[in-house]
């Protein structure tokens, strides 16, 4: 049986007026990897911090490996949480980073540190301050791989990482996870570029959580229809409708749902486009109302 | 802190952690150059310019009776570099620590006997200096930076004592300031500054008020050298207990 690493409940997070967690309950599962979505500001990083204890809440409870996280050595031992914004001492290197972490990670693995290094091409005696973005990154990654912290997370690991960069990290992280089981939670807001590493997706948008579900039943669970507006209109008609373009006398309309065989071989006979929807896709659906937003939806809702 | 009851984890045995602790030690030495390096660049710099002018004043016929290198501040020169590395310690560092898993307990206390050794280092090596400098006649040509202001006059011991003090108060009063920020923001800095300027502020008035001015200046008269240090040192050890009350809630930015 899987054991559950992480338990909140009611979680909330003020920064003065405005409310950036907002009675969040969510569960982590042990061995698994969870994908937390979202767009920026949406409380992501607030939900990692209070995760390892490195803020405190207004409210809610959250048990980490059965403890609350802040001040729990044992229980922060076993995480390794680099911020996306991550502060480092003043005129450190990446060296400086990698020769104190096995100070702090009893499982890092200083050999496979080096191997990410030059696979990063991470140039580790200049200083933190004057790396690029990606190569920031990087470092985040490097230690989050290596330290092999039974509960890692990464936040925004993609941010600045070139092509090979990007796939270098997805190669070498299903690897490592397949031979060091452990529980990771990635933080991103470049859906597609991790969609399919993810096992399960939290979506956070204002501080709730939109969507707690497995990836594959999310990557299924919406179909967009195209076709002649009013066709495409009677077919919806009573199915629950997250998004919908138009265009002259073209509409095409996302469902939340999956479409049987019999209304699939309808949708066809009427002439009608189906199409998956990916994950990004229908995380723009349920997040980016005012993004996507066109007056047809506000007549809609 | 009080949802411990139903803990699956096993309590850690023992409050104190000396592992834990000392690994923040190692952390603020892993690039010896913040604590070690440059102040005695600074302390170097500070000589050299020091003997320069000792040599200018000797080649224009001034002795060493007429000069003023007692009232050189050369010899307190890493001191403001210090304070900042105070800050530094806990607007850079401690975040970087909460990161790699540490407690705020142990940064703290990893940070405070760092801040122990550092003191005990500059003491022990400035009060030797001072003896040096007596015993080589001021680096052969007069030059007076190290024996200088109070230091010189009591011997090795009291020179290392009141380095000590000063140095540990000059670490803890940047680091525990700046858990004041890292705990209440500015809002906390402002009401910190605030305070203490009413605090300095009554203080005067009140002294004024009551005319003890004297007798304030007699008790530091009759406190010695020794006793002002010492005083020193007590405001040394209420900013590392203040420090660590507040870093216990304090986040990082």
């Amino acid at each position: 049986m899987t054991r559950t690493v992480v338990r909140a409940s009611g979680l909330t997070k003020r920064y003065g007026s405005f409310t950036a967690l907002d009675g969040v309950d969510l569960s982590i599962e042990e061995h698994r990897i969870y994908g937390l979505l979202g767009r920026n500001g949406a409380g992501k990083t607030t939900i990692m911090q209070l995760l390892t204890g490195q803020i405190f809440a207004n409210g809610g409870e959250l048990e980490v490996f059965g403890r609350t996280p802040a001040e729990h050595s044992d229980v922060l031992r076993r995480m390794c949480f680099i911020a996306e914004s991550q502060r480092y001492p003043e005129d450190f290197t990446p060296a400086h980073v990698f020769k104190s972490a096995p100070w702090f990670f009893e499982n890092w693995d200083a050999e496979y540190a080096e191997r990410l290094v030059s696979d990063f091409r991470l140039p580790v005696k200049r200083r933190v301050k004057k790396l690029s973005r990606g190569q920031l990154s990087a470092v985040g990654v490097i230690v989050g791989l290596a330290s092999r912290a039974p509960l890692t997370f990464f936040d925004e690991p993609y941010l600045g990482l070139d092509a090979v960069a990007r796939h270098i990290f997805y190669d070498r992280l299903l690897e490592d996870y397949a031979e060091h089981p452990r529980t990771v939670v990635l933080s991103t807001h470049l859906i597609d570029e991790v969609a399919n590493l993810l096992e399960h997706v939290i979506l956070i948008d204002q501080g709730r959580i939109l969507l707690d579900r497995d990836a594959d039943e999310v990557r299924g669970s919406a179909t967009t229809i195209a076709g002649a507006r009013r066709v495409v209109d009677d077919f919806v008609a009573d199915r629950p409708v997250i998004g919908r373009e138009s265009l002259g006398g073209l509409a095409s309309v996302t469902i939340d749902g999956r479409l049987d065989q019999a209304e699939r071989i309808r949708a066809a006979e009427l002439g009608l486009e189906l199409a998956p929807v990916s994950l990004q896709q229908l995380i723009v659906h349920l997040t980016g109302t005012d993004l996507a937003g066109t007056t047809e939806q506000e007549a809609a809702a | 802190m009080t949802a411990v009851a139903t803990a699956p984890v096993t309590e850690t045995a023992s409050r104190f952690r000396p592992h834990e602790i000392w690994r923040i030690v190692r952390l603020h030495t892993v690039n010896p150059s913040i604590f070690f390096g440059v102040p005695w660049i600074i302390l170097g710099g500070a000589w050299a310019v020091t003997m320069v002018i000792a040599l200018i004043l000797r080649s224009a016929g001034i002795s060493d009776a007429e000069d003023g290198f007692r009232y050189s501040w050369a010899v307190l020169s890493p001191q403001w570099y210090l304070i900042v590395v105070g800050v530094q310690a806990l607007a850079y560092t401690f975040p970087f620590a909460l990161g790699f898993g540490a407690t705020r307990r142990d940064f703290w206390l990893g940070t405070a006997a760092m801040f122990l050794f550092v003191s005990i280092e500059m003491a022990a090596a400035i009060a030797t200096l001072v003896q040096l400098e007596i015993l080589t006649d001021g680096w052969w040509v007069g030059a007076g930076m190290f024996d200088a202001l109070w230091y010189g006059i009591d011997g090795w011991l009291v020179d290392f004592y009141t380095t000590f003090a000063l140095q540990l108060l000059v670490l803890f009063i940047g680091a525990s300031i700046t858990t004041v920020f890292m705990r209440w923001r500015m809002k906390g800095m402002m009401i910190l500054l605030f305070g203490a300027v009413a605090v300095v502020l009554a203080l005067i008035a009140g002294l004024t008020f009551t005319e003890s001015w004297p007798a304030v200046f007699d008790w530091f008269g009759s406190i010695g050298l020794v006793g002002v240090f010492t005083v020193l040192l007590g405001l040394a050890a209420v900013c590392a207990v203040a420090g660590y009350l507040v870093i216990r809630r304090a986040t990082p930015r």
